[in-house]
């Protein structure tokens, strides 16, 4: 028993010697992106601790934690500041809420946290932690319930995949040469939904425009976003079906419809596929002439959102509280800048677009009942087999 | 009907012959009595290996076909030096070759995402450079039926492991070094006392284990996947259940290998196939369908399934 108490008092004195006085490491880092460029500088900016938890997954998943981080990264190369990420040891709400925990002991002022698995932990952590900022991205916290109740050191940044999944919908209608496309979508989730629902929209303004007759002959959820098997083997069944594009919002199994899309090119079939998230296009590539199956990618700008708040963190303009929507107005979504498998045609109808969607004269519908109502008014007749 | 069976074989054959192979390399290492529950891990290594090697040949443009075969080489070949530590803590100090296994399983996630990282700075490593696909063999897609099942849209890969499962069934089961490999997992005392080296033999078939895994991984990452992101999605657990669905024979085992793999590109397709899809079952129903019908097939074939009699036990010259 004294020995437990040795051991014990030995523990508690370690731990309070190491928790006394965190020391943050500010420092300027170098980081040169493809959009960090563009960005603007924030004057005045203090100096900034951002911490940053990653969902499931790593760091440089090629998606939301790589994003996330990028745009944390950006803000740093620009602004002396301490950034941090650590990758929790699981995927439970313990997991998470002490992953934030070790961040604000370490002296982390404003956590971001990326992914709708974050719902629960944020919920908590906003209320233990009130003199901290969290950012969730694409999700809102609540308490279990799904009702969100966003605390005024919390923001929720939601994005319009509707609007980017439209632009895909448009660019690829104006592509195919079958008049077949498809949708993949990985967990039938909210975030996935609305790329899909905007994609056939897309479709349907596409064929209405521009005197069209493109169908999406295939709308499916397979239901993960792991199993690559089943994602090549989807692919295959519908490039067979004579399907030319598939919009791929499917994680891992997006993978799996990349490669199948790639063993086809090299044998000389022509067909694509359209990325989400990020821009996609280094891992569609194939052969060693650099060219890529991807033809388009719908992508979501977490990283703007990320380099955005932690400018106002710094800068002391931080407003909480609510829940903000990244769209095509505030460049959250879009297409990537560059796209050298599209035609100069097609981009030049889907510039169109974006501008009208700014104008507001183009509505991207973000609900099933709203795309119903819009397909209907645009005379597309959804094929017996698929429900949205 | 016949164009969905035309559909589905191809796929069906390139979904489980990663499986098959590793489920081979599982059958030497449990015949000879040791269970090998590291397959998913030795796999992993050979999914890594064979990743970098074909990564640092993009990156040099180097386009031949033997960039794939290399890298599978090299794959099995580290593969077979990881399940070394297998074989030693199993065999040589006794452990509990469950918990031994299990280890390799987690050593070798850990490992694999470290030296991605290490190397690539990332731990996805997408390739360029991958198997090749044949859409149809001259003469022999010609063939009725077998045709369009087995020589259209089939990987090279493919028949490098059904060529290597039958060396596999011959070794096993018509040469004497497969008897005295048999004899090890069975009765092990009595193969010392007839002077054969239980320990060495034991060695041989983890290696050998670890090397077929390797490829498996290897072709794994050059035919489905053409990404390594730090798993391969079970297949190794998979191979496991397939060895005891297959009731340790080679050739039950490529059965029960492809039956999964037939039921879970059934399963994918369903919910492309127009008839199909047309009922309108939810997705959910056919994600379970493979494992569904594996544990129904289970039951119903594995009534006399006989393990090795000595699998799982440390061999002890002094037991009797």
């Amino acid at each position: 028993m004294r020995k437990l108490f040795a051991l014990f008092s030995v523990f508690v004195l370690f731990t309070v010697l190491t928790a006394c006085g965190p020391k943050l490491d500010y420092d300027k880092g170098t980081f040169t992106g493809p959009y960090c460029d563009d960005l603007d500088v924030f004057a005045d900016a203090k100096k900034a601790a951002i911490g940053m938890v990653t969902d499931s997954g790593t760091i440089d998943d090629k998606s939301f934690n790589q994003g996330t981080w990028e745009g944390i990264q950006c803000y740093n190369a620009k602004h002396t500041s301490a950034v941090k990420y650590l990758q929790p040891s699981g995927e439970t709400k313990e997991d998470y809420i002490n992953a934030i925990d070790n961040l604000v002991d370490a002296g982390y002022k404003m956590i971001v946290a990326p992914g709708f698995k974050f719902e629960n932990a944020i919920f908590e952590a906003q209320t233990t932690h009130e003199d901290i900022k969290f950012i969730i991205i694409d999700g809102a916290p609540h308490s279990g319930n799904y009702v969100p109740d966003i605390k005024s050191n919390t923001v929720s940044v939601m994005f319009a995949e509707e609007q980017v999944g439209f632009l895909a919908g448009v660019a690829a209608a104006l592509q195919t040469e079958t008049g077949k496309v498809a949708f993949v979508g990985g967990m039938e989730i909210p975030a996935v939904q609305k790329f899909g629902w905007g994609y056939v929209a897309g479709v349907a303004y596409a064929n209405d425009t521009y005197d069209l007759n493109v169908v999406v002959t295939d709308y499916l959820y397979q239901g993960t976003f792991t199993e690559v098997t089943a994602g090549q083997t989807i692919a295959a069944g519908m490039y067979d079906e004579g399907i030319d594009i598939i919009f791929a919002a499917a994680g891992g199994v997006g993978v799996g419809v990349i490669n199948e899309a790639k063993t086809r090119t090299e044998a000389g079939e022509e067909v694509w596929v359209i990325g989400v998230d990020s821009d996609q296009y280094d891992a569609g590539k194939y052969g060693t002439a650099g060219k890529s199956v991807i033809l388009t990618s719908a992508m979501k700008r977490v990283d703007l959102a990320a380099y955005n708040y932690s400018g106002a963190l710094a800068t002391n303009s931080f407003v909480g509280g609510k829940q903000v929507t990244y769209d095509i107005k505030n460049d959250g979504v879009g297409l990537p800048a560059n796209n050298p498998n599209l035609a100069a045609d097609t981009l030049t109808k889907v510039d169109t677009v974006v501008a009208a969607m700014k104008a507001d004269t183009i509505v991207a519908p973000n609900t099933k009942e709203k795309l119903t109502t819009y397909l209907t008014s645009k005379g597309y007749v959804t094929p017996g087999t698929i429900t949205y | 009907m016949l164009d969905f069976l035309n559909q589905i074989f191809p796929l069906a054959i390139a979904a489980s012959i990663p499986i098959m192979i590793t489920a081979i390399g599982g059958l030497f290492s449990e015949r000879s009595g040791v269970v090998n529950i590291g397959l998913e891990g030795l796999m992993l290594v050979g999914a890594f290996t064979s990743s970098i090697t074909i990564h640092y040949f993009d990156q040099a443009g180097n386009n031949n076909e033997y960039v794939v075969w290399i890298a599978i080489l090299l794959a099995g070949i580290v593969s077979g030096l990881f399940a070394i530590l297998h074989a030693y803590a199993s065999v040589s100090l006794k452990a509990n070759q469950v918990i031994s296994g299990t280890a390799i399983n987690m050593l070798a996630t850990a490992l694999t995402i470290f030296f991605a990282r290490f190397l690539t700075r990332s731990q996805n490593i997408s390739l360029l450079n991958r198997a090749d696909r044949y859409q149809k063999i001259p003469i022999l897609s010609d063939i009725p039926l077998i045709g369009n099942w087995l020589f259209t849209d089939i990987y090279i890969t493919s028949f490098f492991v059904l060529l290597l499962c039958g060396i596999a069934w011959f070794i096993i089961f018509k040469t004497t070094h497969g008897l005295r490999l048999r004899s090890c997992g069975e009765y092990p005392q009595a193969a010392d006392s007839a002077g054969i080296n239980v320990v060495k033999l034991r060695y041989q078939a983890v290696i050998i284990s670890g090397i077929l895994s390797g490829f498996g991984g290897a072709i794994y990452i050059v035919t489905i996947a053409g990404e390594f992101n730090g798993s391969v999605n079970g297949f190794g657990f998979l191979a496991l259940g397939a060895l005891i669905f297959g009731k340790w024979k080679p050739l039950n085992i490529v059965f029960a290998t492809f039956f999964f793999g037939f039921m879970s590109t059934f399963a994918s397709l369903s919910f492309v196939n127009e008839v199909i899809s047309s009922f309108r079952i939810p997705y959910q129903f056919y994600n379970a369908l493979p494992y569904v019908m594996t544990l129904f097939a289970l039951v119903i074939f594995s009534r006399n399934a006989s393990a090795p009699m000595a699998l799982g036990e440390p061999y002890d010259a002094g037991k009797r």
